[in-house]
C-alpha cells in the first residue's frame, strides 16, 4: 500500500512538472510526413531522426515500447546529459527524416537490453540508436504500407501521457524477469565474441560516365550528349555517336545500359562501342565519381 | 489470401542458444517495465465483432491503451477466447503463450516443449478475428516470454501474445492512436522469415555483404563528406557538370545538399541512394543551404549513366 501511495506522489510531483502544451503543436497538426524506413533483418523497422539538430541516428519503431529511449553511447554522441535526479532526461527537438519535428520531449537514457543484444551480434545489419515508442508514436497516425519505401506519419492533436516512472527504493531491483533479460544483452556481447559480430552492410556508389542517353534505333541507343570534363568526354566520345555495346555487351535499350553498369566503381575501366557515321569506334573509359 | 511460406510444423526445433536469446531479446515491450504501473482494473478490452465468419481482406480494429502504454487487442483464434494480445511494431515475429496456443488449439498438447522458456517452437493459427477482420494463416511462435507474464501480473490481466512484423507484413496497417483503432489492407508483399533466416546469418560467414547504389539516372553532380560530422546539416556539392539537370536548376558548387527527394543527405552514400529510385524525368525536389539559407529547387534528372 505504501508503495503505491509513493508511486501516486511521483505521478502527481511528475504531472505538475509536465511542461505546458506546446505553442507550436497546433501549427502542425492535420500536417502529413513521408518518412523513409529500412526494413532491418531482424525484422525491425528503422526511421532516422536527429536529436537536438546532430544525427542522423537510426531509431526503431516500437509500438511495444512505452516511450522514446535513447541508448547512452547516442546520448554522449550529441552531449545529451543524462538527468541525474529524474527518470526522463528532456530533450528540446527530435527531427525525424521525412520532414517532421517534435519539441520538448521527455526521453529516457538507457541501453534496452534488446539493442544491447542485437547491436552486439551485428544482427540487424545497422546499428540501432534507439526506440521511438508510444510517447512519440502516439503524436501521429501512423501508416505502414510493406510495398513502399516510406510510412506516412500525420500529426494528431493528441498529447500521450508519459508512462509511469519506475518506483525502485533504494535497494530494489527491477522485478527478477526483468533482471533475467537485463543478462541477455551481456550474452549476446559473449556470443558475438565467441561467434564473430555480423559486420554492417557495405555501400558502394556507382561509377560515372557522363553520357546523356536518347531515342533508341538501328541496335544501340544515340547519345544525346556528352557532359563536359567527364570521363566520356576525356575518351573522345562524341553527342551524336551510337551506343551499341558497352562493357563487351550489346546495349539496345537505355534499361539495358543501366542494368550494365550497376557495378561499376570509380577508377573501373569501361570499353564501349559507338558508331559514328559508317565509322565503328572502341573507345575505354576511366569511370569517374558523380551521378 | 494465398499462404506466401510454408512453415515447419510445431515439433520442428531450430532454435540455436543464440536465436533463443535473440527472441526474448528483440521482443522487448520496452524496459519501463521496471516500473509497476498502478493496477489497472481488467477494463474489457473493445468487443470482437460477431462479423468475420468470412475473410476479410481489410478490417477495422480497435484497441485498448494499457496503463504500460501498449496497445493491447482482444481476439478470437480459431474461434476460441477472448485473448489479448499486444500489438507490437517492433517485434519481428508474432508469438503466443502455451496457454493460449493450447486453448486455441494452435498445438497439441502433447507437442514437445524445451525447459527453456517453454518453448514450442513455430505453429500456424488457422483464424485470428480481431475486430470486424478474420486473417488467415498467421505464423506465430509458442513461447512463454518472461515479460508478457510479468506484465500481465502487474497489469492482474492476463496477456495471451504479441503481434509482430510476421502479421503487419502482410498488410497496409494505419495505427490512430487518438481514434484508438487499426486499420488493415492486405497487400501482396514478401514476408520474410526470421526463424528460418536468422540461424542461416547467424552460422553463416563474417563477411560483410556489399551493395551498389547505382542512380536512376543522370544529375550532373558530384558531392562530398560531409565536414561537421553529427552537426552537419547535409554534404557539400563538390561540382555541377555543365549543362546538365542539376545545373539547369540552378545548383552551385558550395551549395550543402541537405535532401533529395525527401530524403536527408547526410553522407555520400545518402544522396546515392535516394537517387537509386528515382527514374529519368521525374520532377525531383532537392534542398540545399546556400549562404545559411535554405533553397528548394526542382531537378529533373535525364536519361543517362
Amino acid at each position: 500500500m505504501n508503495r503505491r501511495l509513493s508511486r501516486l506522489g511521483l505521478l502527481l510531483a511528475l504531472a505538475a512538472l509536465a511542461p505546458a502544451p506546446d505553442a507550436n503543436r497546433d501549427r502542425h497538426v492535420g500536417a502529413s510526413y513521408q518518412v523513409p524506413y529500412r526494413l532491418t533483418d531482424t525484422n525491425h523497422f528503422l526511421v532516422r531522426v536527429r536529436l537536438n539538430g546532430k544525427g542522423p541516428f537510426n531509431f526503431l519503431v516500437d509500438t511495444g515500447a512505452p516511450a522514446l529511449y535513447v541508448a547512452t553511447e547516442t546520448a554522449r554522441k550529441v552531449g545529451l546529459e543524462p538527468a541525474k535526479d529524474t527518470f526522463w532526461t528532456p530533450l528540446d527537438r527530435l527531427d525525424f527524416e521525412g520532414g517532421a519535428t517534435l519539441t520538448d520531449l521527455k526521453a529516457r537514457v538507457e541501453d534496452p537490453f534488446q539493442l544491447v543484444g542485437m547491436n552486439a551480434l551485428g544482427l540487424p545489419g545497422a546499428s540501432i540508436d534507439g526506440i521511438l515508442g508510444f510517447t512519440v508514436l502516439a503524436r501521429f497516425r501512423l501508416e505502414l504500407d510493406p510495398t513502399r519505401d516510406r510510412m506516412t506519419w500525420t500529426r494528431l492533436d493528441y498529447e500521450p501521457r508519459d508512462p509511469p516512472v519506475p518506483d525502485r527504493r533504494p535497494g530494489d531491483g527491477p522485478p527478477p524477469e526483468l533482471q533475467a533479460m537485463n543478462l541477455l544483452g551481456p550474452v549476446a556481447k559473449f556470443a558475438a565474441a565467441l561467434m564473430g559480430k555480423q559486420p554492417e552492410e557495405e555501400l558502394h556508389p556507382r561509377g560515372f560516365l557522363g553520357l546523356e542517353l536518347g531515342e533508341e534505333a538501328e541496335g544501340g541507343i544515340r547519345i544525346d550528349r556528352v557532359l563536359p570534363e567527364t570521363p566520356a568526354a576525356k575518351a573522345g566520345v562524341q553527342a551524336g555517336d551510337q551506343l551499341v555495346r558497352l562493357l563487351d555487351r550489346d546495349v539496345k535499350s537505355v534499361k539495358a545500359a543501366l542494368g550494365t553498369v550497376d557495378e561499376i566503381r570509380p577508377g573501373d575501366q569501361v570499353p564501349l562501342t559507338v558508331r559514328r557515321g559508317s565509322e565503328t569506334r572502341e573507345l575505354t573509359l576511366t569511370a569517374g565519381e558523380g551521378f | 489470401m494465398a499462404p506466401i511460406m510454408t512453415l515447419p510444423r510445431c515439433t520442428r526445433f531450430r532454435f540455436t542458444a543464440p536465436l533463443v536469446v535473440f527472441v526474448l531479446a528483440a521482443v522487448g515491450l520496452g524496459s519501463v517495465l521496471a516500473a509497476a504501473p498502478p493496477a489497472a482494473p481488467a477494463a474489457p478490452a473493445a468487443k470482437a465483432s460477431a462479423k468475420g465468419k468470412t475473410s476479410e481482406p481489410r478490417g477495422t480494429v480497435p484497441f485498448e491503451m494499457l496503463a504500460t502504454n501498449h496497445m493491447v487487442v482482444r481476439t478470437k483464434i480459431n474461434g476460441k477466447g477472448p485473448f489479448d494480445l499486444i500489438f507490437d511494431v517492433g517485434a519481428p515475429i508474432t508469438l503466443l503463450t502455451n496457454k493460449a496456443s493450447l486453448e486455441s488449439g494452435t498445438i497439441k498438447a502433447d507437442a514437445p516443449r524445451s525447459f527453456l522458456f517453454a518453448i514450442r517452437g513455430e505453429s500456424e493459427v488457422k483464424r485470428l478475428e480481431m475486430g470486424n477482420m478474420t486473417a488467415k494463416d498467421v505464423p506465430v511462435i509458442v513461447l512463454d516470454h518472461p515479460l508478457l507474464k510479468a506484465m500481465g501480473e502487474m497489469l492482474n490481466r492476463p496477456l495471451d501474445g504479441i503481434i509482430g512484423y510476421t502479421f503487419f507484413a502482410r498488410y497496409r496497417t494505419t495505427i490512430d492512436y487518438q481514434a484508438k483503432t487499426m486499420t488493415f489492407e492486405a497487400v501482396d508483399a514478401p514476408v520474410r522469415n526470421l526463424m528460418k533466416d536468422l540461424p542461416d546469418r547467424l552460422a553463416g560467414p563474417r563477411v560483410a555483404r556489399h551493395r551498389m547504389l547505382a542512380p536512376g539516372a543522370l544529375w550532373g553532380l558530384n558531392v562530398g563528406e560531409p565536414v561537421d560530422g553529427l552537426d552537419s546539416p547535409g554534404i557539400p556539392i563538390l561540382s555541377v557538370l555543365a549543362d546538365s539537370p542539376a545545373a539547369r536548376a540552378g545548383l552551385k558548387p558550395g551549395d550543402i545538399l541537405t535532401t533529395l527527394d525527401g530524403r536527408w543527405t547526410s553522407s555520400i552514400d545518402d544522396a546515392y541512394a535516394a537517387a537509386v529510385g528515382i527514374a529519368p524525368g521525374r520532377d525531383t525536389a532537392v534542398v540545399v543551404l546556400r549562404d545559411g539559407k535554405e533553397l528548394t529547387v526542382t531537378v529533373r534528372p535525364v536519361a543517362g549513366l
